[in-house]
């Protein structure tokens, strides 16, 4: 009885480990063999217990490489890497490999395993007994939002799209509940709209899992949308900058860095913030007049006038309000949130969000 | 186990009487065939069957063995495919030749030749099988923490289940169609009705035992089509 009890509810297993699970990069050096170049050259970086960090670079700088290090896909060829307290040279590899989490590109998904074949790759090598591994799947196609699971255990990965196939991919890495998980480059070959949602989903099991999570993209874009912390990797795997996406892109550490983030550094920053936070950080500025920016509206010969500025929900970027506002000519625009009005921004706040100066950061921790 | 060249019996049957097809050598005598069914052509198409499936385990059993060492030494995938593509291109005939005086006229000097014909085709494909499993799929299932052996039998293997059965059926299919040259060696197969209407003007009798080895391809051919789609169930679907 006690041993289906604890059979029948993996349920626990999800929940956020309390356990040390940082991965430590302690001046890593890997050059392979024949070549002169390092690959990746005295690495130095902690990923904090449940921090999920993006290693973003060019093509050939490293990125794979330093995850696969990490794996030990990958020897090293000098330095240390430690996941908690232990050195991963200390573990064989088979063993290191069972408790991390592994997604690539294309999903890597075994074209001849059903779904749910899949997902229990990793819990049927440890032997887990089969009514474990079956409610340990459907736990995890539910986490992932392919749901009813009736309907997607029994199909091929050749009959999922491919968004499809990296929410499998991502169900089949949680599964054996690993503490540490490495991506690489799981989104990057969907398209768009299938990739933010994705990402959206990933972001929250994230934050509902808390795995420490080393994730590499190309695309700056996701690291900013995703991380934590970022880390950018120039050619010859020497790490030119590791903060936040916020510092990133506010201060750029070189101009190998102010370059990889584009010319719309500016903007993307502003997807760092969202409308609601600014209309709250207004309020606390004005004292609790929400119209009171409508002010703004009566310079320039504006054409628009503050009851017909365009609607944003409160979710959205500054950047995706700031699209919408200037498609609109307006120079604010009205928030909505499920119908109700709760306040409107201006132009001003929206270029210049709160999260900007340090000052009003600070005063708001203290608040 | 006549001799070489087994001379034939009568081979238009002198008993009951004959219908106008047979005495007139007709092309195929539907009459003839039924009433020797049981005795020129079932025994044979027998013995055929047994010849060809143990040539073809028989060297499927040796030629996935050297594809497992060829994979795992890549060195060597290079020699021993020269090996088996030189067995491959000996004449079956010169080869018997070669083997009689070791071997005698016995069924060990065909199953040598049949085997040595079937390494090539197999090896080749059990190790083209391998070589295309796709490497992200490699990576994953390494990366998950499968070791060498796992790696092998649960995804390499199944993965290359494809290219080894369309081999099998290639060297099935070539089995059967040399194996009734081991009529020189053995009075044995389908061969041996064929051989022994050669030496007289019947059409019927190696008309029929031909159709019978063609037909026995087909089957064969069939049966590996249907084995290879219930161990593969993941390449019929589509969307
Ligand atoms: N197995 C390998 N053998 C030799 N060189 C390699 C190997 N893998 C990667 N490299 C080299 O190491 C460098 C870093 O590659 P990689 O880590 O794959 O970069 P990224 O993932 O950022 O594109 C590149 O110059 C690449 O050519
Ligand atoms: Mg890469």
């Amino acid at each position: 009885m006690t041993e289906s009890a604890t059979t029948t509810m993996p349920a626990t297993s999800t929940a956020r480990s309390t356990r040390n699970s940082s991965i430590v990069f302690d001046n890593v050096t890997k050059t392979y063999p024949g070549q002169t170049a390092h690959a990746l050259d005295s690495l130095s970086i902690e990923v904090r217990s449940g921090e999920l960090v993006c290693l973003v670079g060019p093509s050939g700088g490293g990125k794979t490489t330093a995850l696969q290090l990490v794996n030990r896909l990958v020897d090293l060829s000098s330095g240390e890497i430690r996941i908690g307290d232990t050195n991963i040279m200390d573990l064989s590899p088979i063993e290191l490999r069972r408790t991390i989490g592994y997604a690539i590109q294309q999903s890597g998904l075994f074209p001849h395993y059903t779904v749910a074949e899949n997902i229990a790759t990793v819990p049927t090598i440890l032997k887990w007994d089969r009514k474990r591994i079956e409610a340990r799947t459907k736990e995890l196609l539910e986490l992932v939002g392919l749901t009813p699971v009736e309907n997607w255990l029994k199909r091929y990965p050749g009959q999922l799209s491919g968004g499809q196939q990296q929410r499998v991919g991502i169900a089949r890495a949680l599964a054996a509940d690993p503490p540490v998980m490495l991506m690489d480059e799981p989104f990057g070959a969907l398209d768009p709209i299938t990739r933010v949602a994705v990402q959206d989903e990933f972001l929250d099991i994230h934050r509902a899992v808390g795995k420490t999570t080393l994730f590499v993209t190309h695309d700056i874009d996701e690291a900013i949308k995703m991380a934590d912390r970022i880390a950018i990797l120039k050619p010859g795997g020497l790490l030119a900058q590791y903060d936040t996406p916020a510092e990133v892109l506010a201060r750029p550490a070189d101009d190998f860095v102010a370059e990889f983030l584009g010319a719309e550094r500016g903007l993307k920053r502003l997807a760092l913030t969202t409308v609601a936070e600014v209309l709250a950080a207004g309020r606390d500025r004005r004292g609790s007049s929400p119209v009171a920016a409508a002010a703004g509206s009566t310079e320039a010969g504006n054409p628009v006038s503050a009851a017909e500025w365009p609607e944003v929900s409160a979710t959205m970027t500054l950047r995706e309000a700031l699209s919408l506002v200037s498609a609109a000519h307006a120079q604010g625009a009205r928030v909505m949130d499920a119908g109700s009005h709760l306040g409107d921004v201006t132009l001003h706040e929206l270029i210049c969000p709160p999260a900007d100066d340090p000052a009003r950061t600070t005063e708001g921790a203290r608040i | 186990m006549s001799g070489f060249a087994p001379a034939g019996d009568p081979v238009i049957p002198d008993y009951g009487q004959a219908s106008d097809c047979v005495i007139n050598n007709g092309f195929f005598c539907t009459d003839w065939f039924a009433s020797q069914w049981s005795t020129v052509f079932w025994p044979p198409l027998v013995d055929h069957i047994y010849m060809v499936l143990i040539a073809v385990v028989v060297g499927f059993l040796i030629a996935f063995t050297a594809a497992l060492i060829a994979y795992r030494k890549k060195w060597l995938a290079g020699p021993i495919g020269v090996a088996a593509t030189f067995l491959y291109t000996l004449p079956p005939l010169a080869l018997f030749q070669l083997l009689v005086p070791f071997t005698g006229l016995t069924l060990l000097t065909v199953e040598i030749a049949l085997v040595c014909f079937t390494l090539v085709i197999i090896f080749q494909a059990v190790l083209a099988g391998l070589a295309a499993v796709p490497d992200d799929v490699k990576r994953s299932a390494v990366g998950m923490g499968l070791d060498t052996k796992q790696l092998m039998l649960k995804v390499e293997l199944p993965l290359a289940l494809p290219s080894i059965i369309s081999g099998l059926r290639i060297a099935t299919v070539l089995t059967v169609s040399v194996a009734t040259i081991a009529a020189f060696v053995v009075d044995s197969g389908l061969g041996s009705p064929i051989l022994k209407a050669v030496s007289s003007p019947f059409n019927t009798q190696f008309i029929a035992a031909g159709a019978l080895a063609v037909l026995l391809a087909f089957v064969l051919d069939g049966l590996l089509v249907l084995i290879g789609r219930i161990l593969t169930p993941w390449t019929r679907v589509r969307i």
